[in-house]
């Protein structure tokens, strides 16, 4: 996720903006497993979200298939339990996936406006 | 490096015993297994490791010293080993009881504000509450295990060659380090030695890591005093970086780059190219570091922010860069040499001034030093590449081994049985070494500099969550 901010991937060319506040963003990104610990500030995360809004899981962790599914704290994936409408497979996805879900979050959202 | 020093004790003797393991030596880890608890130190002379039977109460060693504050809650609160006077009642991770209380200070004209978990940017998650008197910070609170999967659980009771993948994902930004402290705990138990080509690579790949994690440490330090080149140019080497890993080991995070028995399958098939990779990153690294420290008004944002002092960071058994920065000179690498390390000594380097501003320059340096080992490790492989990893197969018993990452020393801790399955695993990565003392680094600090002392840090949450 921080390449995308490096001059390689500079999603900001393509319009992104990384923004300090839920109630900001049109698109939500979601890491890892969804921990017991998390799921509150994450639930409250999207609910602040301006709508339409799009969750994009990024990475296996969040789409529940990572090497710590089914620990004992982990449950799901982040995306799983949040009702990711995109998914960026990979342990770690490259910059270029990641940039590649975003720019289809960007598609579904003017689908839905 | 040698076993460790093994002494056992009766739970009554053990804060002697600590005490005068403390005269020469560094805190790494405690720890406790189903009979004992240990209690682990780095020397001049190795590793110490003082057991004291976990059936009784143990006194908690946490109130006179400090370092061992957060190994003796999770002792408690993971193990359910029960210690005397502990000065910390609250539990260190957060449980079906939701999030612990922070430590909070109060008085006239005392202000508390909670940043986390979800941050302004692109960061793991914590919960920090800041007590603060005007600009000044005069407490600083993290709360942190928000990532805590229950990976130690997790892993317990599986084939321990066959938990390698899941231990090398445990953090990504100190996987090698992990891993390679991994390989030789079960090497160790399987009487397997790793060939000495495997040993060079295994340097290449140690220090890659060390490479593009101390990029983005001088990156995300740039941004934090709010010099957008020095962040945008940082983040532009550490991509080159991260081409380089995938090109060596098959992976951008060098995850299973080291496995047990030896390297990952294929690395290292085109020795030279990566030899001549990073000689042009190492030129460009240099000239990027060089105007990161040559700038007078970061540099000024830098000096006396963020002030680590000596004895606190001793009394907090800090690691790493961090450590080195404020007067300290242990690294693993050097003072407990392992794989070729003993061949290929690095350069230690010690600033005494602990603010941002030397942590900035110790790992510059540890920059150009990381760079000098890739050299020196490919040319003595000279374009031989490393063979498939040897069949490794543990005999029942236990290892401790610490490994120095990018943050400092990462130890594992673990117990194998019979049948070749983990009983037991300990993490206890440099970022859950150094964590309380970057709390303590914030104190007399401006809030807005927060992120930038504790991006001088730069530490993981994951590892240190477990």
């Amino acid at each position: 996720m921080n390449a995308l901010a490096g001059p390689d991937y500079d999603t900001t060319n393509a319009g992104f903006s990384i923004v300090a506040s839920p109630r900001h963003a049109d698109v939500i990104t979601v890491t890892g497993p969804m921990t017991l610990a998390m799921r509150g500030a994450a639930a409250a995360t999207i609910a602040a979200a301006a709508r339409p809004c799009v969750v994009v899981a990024v990475g296996d962790c969040a789409t529940g298939e990572g090497p710590w599914s089914g620990a004992p704290l982990a449950g799901s994936g982040a995306g799983v339990e949040l009702a990711a409408a995109v998914t960026v497979r990979g342990c770690p996805p490259t910059p270029a996936a990641i940039a590649a879900g975003l720019a289809e979050a960007a598609r579904r959202l003017g689908e839905s406006a | 490096m040698r076993p460790p020093v093994a002494t056992r004790v009766g739970a009554a003797a053990l804060p002697a015993a600590v005490a005068v393991a403390l005269r020469e030596h560094d805190p790494l880890a405690a720890y406790a297994t189903a009979t004992d608890v240990h209690y682990l130190f780095a020397g001049a002379d190795g590793l110490l490791d003082i057991g004291a039977a976990r059936d009784d109460v143990i006194p908690a060693l946490a109130g006179t010293h400090p370092a061992f504050a957060w190994d003796e809650r999770e002792m408690r609160d993971a193990h359910g080993v029960r210690f005397a006077n502990a000065p910390d009642d609250r539990p260190l991770f957060i449980g079906a009881a939701g999030e612990p209380p922070a430590l909070t200070a109060e008085g006239e004209g005392v202000t508390v504000v909670v940043v986390g978990p979800v941050h302004a940017g692109i960061i793991e998650p914590g919960r920090f509450t800041i007590s603060t008197g005007g600009e000044t910070v005069i407490h600083l609170d993290a709360q942190l295990s928000y990532s805590r999967r229950g990976v130690e659980a997790f892993l317990a009771g599986r084939n321990a060659v066959a938990a390698a993948p899941r231990v090398a994902r445990i953090c990504a930004a100190c996987s090698v380090a992990r891993s390679w402290s991994y390989a030789r705990a079960l090497e160790s138990l399987a009487g397997v030695a790793c060939d000495g080509a495997s040993e060079y690579g295994r340097i290449v790949a140690a220090e890659l890591e060390r490479i593009y994690n101390h990029l983005f440490d001088l990156a995300q330090a740039a941004a934090g005093a709010g010099y957008g080149y020095g962040q945008t140019h940082g983040l532009g080497l550490k991509e080159r970086a991260h081409a380089l890993c995938a090109a060596a080991f098959g992976h951008r995070l060098l995850f299973d780059a080291i496995v047990p028995g030896g390297v990952a399958v294929g690395a290292l098939r085109d020795a030279r190219a990566t030899r001549e990779g990073t000689a042009r990153l190492r030129a460009d690294a240099a000239a990027y570091a060089a105007t990161l420290l040559g700038n007078i008004s970061v540099q000024r944002r830098f000096e006396g922010a963020g002030v680590l002092l000596a004895e606190t960071a001793r009394a907090f058994g800090v690691v790493g860069p961090g450590r080195r920065a404020s007067g300290g000179t242990f690294d693993v690498r050097a003072a407990l040499p392992y794989g070729a390390y003993a061949e290929l000594v690095p350069a230690v380097t010690s600033e005494s001034a602990g603010d941002v501003a030397a942590r900035v320059r110790v790992k510059a340096a540890e920059l150009e030093a990381a760079f000098d080992l890739v050299d020196r490790a490919l040319a003595a492989l000279d374009a031989a590449a490393p063979p498939p990893p040897q069949r490794v197969e543990p005999a029942a018993g236990a290892a401790v081994r610490v490994t120095e990452g990018p943050r400092g020393a990462e130890t594992l801790a673990l117990g194998v049985d019979a049948t070749g399955a983990l009983e037991r695993i300990t993490v206890r990565s440099a970022s859950f070494r150094n964590w309380p003392a970057v709390v303590r680094s914030m104190e007399g600090n401006i809030v807005p500099d927060f992120p930038l002392v504790n991006k001088s840090f730069n530490l993981c949450y994951a590892c240190a969550d477990g």
